[in-house]
This record gives structure tokens, C-alpha cells and sequence, in this order.
């Protein structure tokens, strides 16, 4: 029922969204006032019957991943700005609604400060992770951008901006925080991220561009199941067992990416590594390498991604053989360590991008994802015979406006 | 065959006909500015078009992307095709970082603007006649 309502909630939000830009398109607004926006219809299909992966089926569909979004930006001062950006999903795993509001003080040409609700920048793409015109793909490589659950944070952040003998050397540093919920491995759970820190660094020369990253925040995240096998543990005094169930604790993301392009063609990279202090939240591992070739109006690419998650070791207090009581005590707490969500995947991803119009691309990509047994991988598996491999097609209209 | 050979060399002699008359297009990067003696490179104009701080406070001005001085600015002097302009645009407006540069209908308007904002640069085709109250800061053959 939930979801039902949750459906039609996204159905209002973007056709409501789609009239409003279409209302906005066409009337003037005064110079202070200015209006832009984009969008994205992508068709999926999934060529396997025995799993989903990222909410597509054998089902051709257009409901994942298709949206639009509106942005007014309005200058209040000559360095004094008020940004709004209001997102409508089709996909019913992103919540509608205002993604962006917030002031934007530069008080010189080389810095600027914003305030207010802003998109989190993990890594290059994770604050246009929306904006598919932004970027060659058509689903970012998933090995990378699926692991970071929440996409807006509400703080500060001061950029600085300054040039070393032809280098442009940007440095960008946050504080903030997130309440809500996300999902996590296909689950929605509550997330209570405070005191949200990042640091970037991104050095341009000509087509050159370098970028590395470093955030931490204290996690406070809901896991409803375990907590009442914890609070048992707790009050049978193993205690260091029931606090190794905590999912709360310090996250901490490392990010390095490089890319050149130029005229004919393009490769682009990026290695991530996000540490959890948590023993039940994985350590992931992850990189994607990507090279095209522009032949314009069109661009050929393959990329290749690669992504592995583990946990700390369990602390298994319990003793065996002296009461089933204990021993089924012990054998719950394996057990949870055994059926933690693991993802193993890589993917290989080959697309061809279109651009029609100066604001107007058409993709078409094909995925090939493959995991190992027992991993999870963005996959929702609907029969256990399902051997990790599935070929993922798309086709996307990309429109910024 | 022989319509087809015809064909092909009819595209490639314009495809090279096309490259040539691109690469004999020079341009002159111009400003309106009280400093004449400002010196700007290559990289500098390169940085300041795509949203780059340079050393001199200037703010660059553009023309529309069917325009064939800027189709020739692209080659020369960013490095990158159209398309992947405007999605680097895309990508630093809506991550709220840097605005393109203000755009203009044609060359007239262009010069039009220049002379009425100080401190405002921008590019030209080098057949252009650059206004006396503009300085050229940079000519790229």
C-alpha cells in the first residue's frame, strides 16, 4: 500500500513538475530571477527473468530512472544568490521534493561560501548523479555510486579558487548533516548522519583534471532487525558481542580521480575506498576506468567497473556447550555475520551518446554485471537458481533546459 | 562502386576543404579594459572561458554554438567538442559551482556588449573591425 501511494506521490510530483517547467519555460522572468532545469526519460531492460537489478526487469521500463527537475536561482545582491532546485522521481527509491535550497555569498571572485541543503560531493559525479546530460553514461557505474545512500546534506560549504602558473587549483571543504531515510542494499532504513565532514581538491591543467577527496561523518543508522538480538546479547552480559552488532560509528570516504580529454577522445577514472568503524557496515573497495571516442556529434565509450565490500571480524563472546540456550545464542550471532549483504560485482558497460541538439543527447548502453555467488550487487534475486550475470539495456533522452 | 568512390572522395575533399579553412581561421581575443598592458595566454583564455580564475579580473562573454568563430575558439583554443562543453556546463551549473559565460546572439551584439562592459573578453574572428574603444590582448592564428 505503501508503495502504491509512494507511486502515485512520484506520478503527481513529476507531472506537476512538468507543467510548472513548462509554465516557467514561457513566461519571462526578470533578470534577477532565472530559470533552468533538466530532465531524463530512460527505457530499461533486463534480460533475465530470475533476478531485478536496480528496480528493471524483463519488463521494459521507463519508471527507474526518469525525472525532471527545476532550478531557480535568484540574485538577492551582486554577490548574494538564493538557489531552489525541486526534483520529481519516477523511481520509486528517490524521495520528491526539494533536493537544493540554499545562499550562495562570493566574497571575491575566487571563493565562495553556500549555505543551506546541497547535494553531498562524495566523489566527481555524486552531486549531478541526477544530471545524465552531465555525463557520457546513461547509469553511472554502479560499482562506485551505488555505495554512497544519502545525496543531500544540510551545512556549509567554503570554496576557494585560485591559479599556479596555469594550474587552476580548486579547494572545497563542508560541514553539515542528514536525517532521513535511505536505502541501503534494497532496504529503507533510518539514517541519523551528524557532523558530516569533506574536504575536496581538484587541480585543472588544459584538459587535464586531478581530484581527490576525503569525508567522515558519525553514523547513527537504524537496523530495527538487530536490534533486538542485540539488546538479548546485552542483557545475557556479552557485551562486547551485542555493541559489534551496532551499525553505529565513524564512516570515512577516500576518493582519487583523474581524467584527460581532449578533441578525439577521453579516459576517465576513479578508485574509491569508503571504511565503516562498524563491524556490521562493509568496507568497500571500488574503481571504474572509462575511455571514449568522440566522433561528433557522437561519443563511443566502454568502461569497466569493479567493486569488493568485507566486514571487520565477528566477536563471538559466547560460549559453546554448556546450554542450547547459548548455543543457539551463538549460532544467531554467526549467523547474522553470514547473511550480511556482500557485494562482489564488476561490469562492463559500452554506450554510444548522441548529441542531437546543444542541450538534447541520446544514449543507448549496454551493461554486463556479474557478481559472485552470495552477492547482493544492486541484484534482488527472485529465484536462488540465478547464476550473477545479467545484461542490463538502455536507451535515455537527456534535456537540459 | 563508382558512385560510391565518387562519393567518398567528394566528403573527403570537403572534410579537408572544411579542416583547412578552420585552421587558416585566426582569431583575436579582445577586452574591453583600461589596462593595455595586460598579457594573457593561450591557457589563461582557455581557464577563463571555462570558468577558470586567472590573475586578471575579467569576465568572459560568448557566442551561440552553431557560430563558426566559436566552433573554431572550441578547437583551438578549449580542446574539446561542443557537445562536451556543454555538458561540462551542465555539470557545474547544477552542482551549483560556476555559471556559463553570458551568451550573445551574434558577433554585432557581441561587440555591442564589450564596448558598454569594462572588463568584459571575449572572441572574435580575426576579419572582425574591432572597435578603438577595445583592446586585443591576443591573436591566434
Amino acid at each position: 500500500m505503501k508503495i502504491l501511494l509512494l507511486k502515485y506521490i512520484n506520478t503527481f510530483s513529476f507531472l506537476t513538475l512538468l507543467l510548472f517547467s513548462h509554465s516557467a519555460l514561457c513566461n519571462p522572468v526578470n533578470e534577477k530571477l532565472e530559470f533552468s532545469g533538466f530532465a531524463r526519460v530512460v527505457l530499461g531492460y533486463l534480460d533475465e527473468s530470475d533476478a531485478t537489478y536496480l528496480g528493471y526487469d524483463d519488463n521494459l521500463s521507463l519508471s527507474q530512472q526518469s525525472l525532471i527537475a527545476i532550478q531557480a536561482d535568484y540574485q538577492i545582491l551582486d554577490n548574494l544568490s538564493l538557489t531552489g532546485q525541486v526534483i520529481g522521481h519516477s523511481g520509486k527509491e528517490r524521495d520528491s521534493g526539494v533536493e537544493w535550497l540554499y545562499l550562495t555569498y562570493n566574497p571575491n571572485r575566487f571563493s565562495q561560501i553556500k549555505v543551506g541543503r546541497q547535494r553531498t560531493p562524495f566523489f566527481n559525479y555524486s552531486d549531478v548523479i541526477d544530471v545524465g546530460f552531465s555525463y557520457p553514461w546513461i547509469t553511472l557505474p554502479q560499482q562506485v555510486y551505488s555505495s554512497v545512500f544519502f545525496s543531500t546534506f544540510d551545512g556549509i560549504l567554503a570554496g576557494y579558487e585560485w591559479n599556479v602558473n596555469g594550474v587552476v587549483i580548486n579547494a572545497e571543504a563542508f560541514w553539515g548533516s542528514f536525517n532521513g531515510d535511505v536505502v541501503a542494499s534494497g532496504n529503507e532504513v533510518d539514517a541519523n548522519i551528524n557532523d558530516l565532514q569533506g574536504a575536496i581538491l581538484s587541480l585543472t591543467y588544459d584538459n587535464f583534471n586531478f581530484r581527490t577527496a576525503y569525508h567522515r561523518t558519525d553514523a547513527f543508522i537504524g537496523l530495527d532487525n538487530l536490534d533486538e538480538f542485540r539488546n538479548i546479547l546485552d542483557f545475557s552480559g556479552f557485551t562486547q558481542s551485542a555493541e559489534s552488532l551496532s551499525a553505529d560509528g565513524e564512516i570515512e570516504f577516500f576518493q582519487i580521480g583523474a581524467s584527460y580529454e581532449n578533441l578525439d577522445y577521453f579516459v576517465r577514472t576513479e578508485i574509491t575506498n569508503i571504511k565503516a568503524e562498524s563491524l556490521v557496515v562493509p568496507t568497500i573497495d571500488s574503481f571504474f576506468i572509462a575511455a571514449g571516442y568522440n566522433f561528433f556529434p557522437y561519443t563511443s565509450y566502454i568502461s569497466y567497473g569493479k567493486t569488493n565490500s568485507s566486514y571487520g571480524d565477528p566477536i563471538n563472546e559466547i560460549p559453546l556447550g554448556i546450554n542450547d540456550q547459548l548455543n543457539a545464542l551463538s549460532f544467531g550471532y554467526d549467523l547474522v555475520f553470514s547473511q550480511l549483504p556482500y557485494d562482489s560485482s564488476e561490469s562492463i558497460t559500452i554506450g554510444t551518446r548522441w548529441d542531437w541538439k546543444s542541450n538534447i543527447a541520446i544514449k543507448v548502453e549496454a551493461t554486463w554485471i556479474q557478481t559472485e555467488q552470495g552477492s547482493t550487487a544492486n541484484f534482488a534475486v527472485l529465484n536462488p537458481e540465478f547464476d550473477r550475470k545479467a545484461p542490463l539495456y538502455q536507451l535515455a533522452l537527456e534535456w537540459v533546459f | 562502386m563508382k558512385y560510391l568512390s565518387g562519393l567518398l572522395l567528394f566528403t573527403l575533399s570537403t572534410l579537408a576543404f572544411q579542416l583547412t579553412a578552420k585552421q587558416n581561421y585566426a582569431l583575436v581575443i579582445v577586452a574591453n579594459t583600461q589596462n593595455e598592458d595586460i598579457s594573457i595566454t593561450r591557457r589563461d583564455v582557455r581557464n577563463l572561458f571555462m570558468g577558470g580564475v586567472i590573475k586578471h579580473e575579467l569576465h568572459a562573454v560568448i557566442l551561440p554554438p552553431e557560430n563558426e568563430t566559436r566552433v573554431v575558439f572550441n578547437t583551438k583554443v578549449v580542446g574539446l567538442t561542443e557537445s562536451r562543453i556543454q555538458s561540462y556546463w551542465a555539470q557545474m551549473r547544477f552542482s551549483g559551482r560556476k555559471k556559463e559565460p553570458r551568451e550573445m546572439v551574434n558577433e554585432e551584439q557581441l561587440i555591442e556588449y564589450l564596448k558598454m562592459n569594462e572588463g568584459s573578453i571575449a572572441y572574435l574572428s580575426a576579419q572582425s573591425t574591432i572597435p578603438s574603444e577595445l583592446t586585443v590582448l591576443l591573436t591566434i592564428e
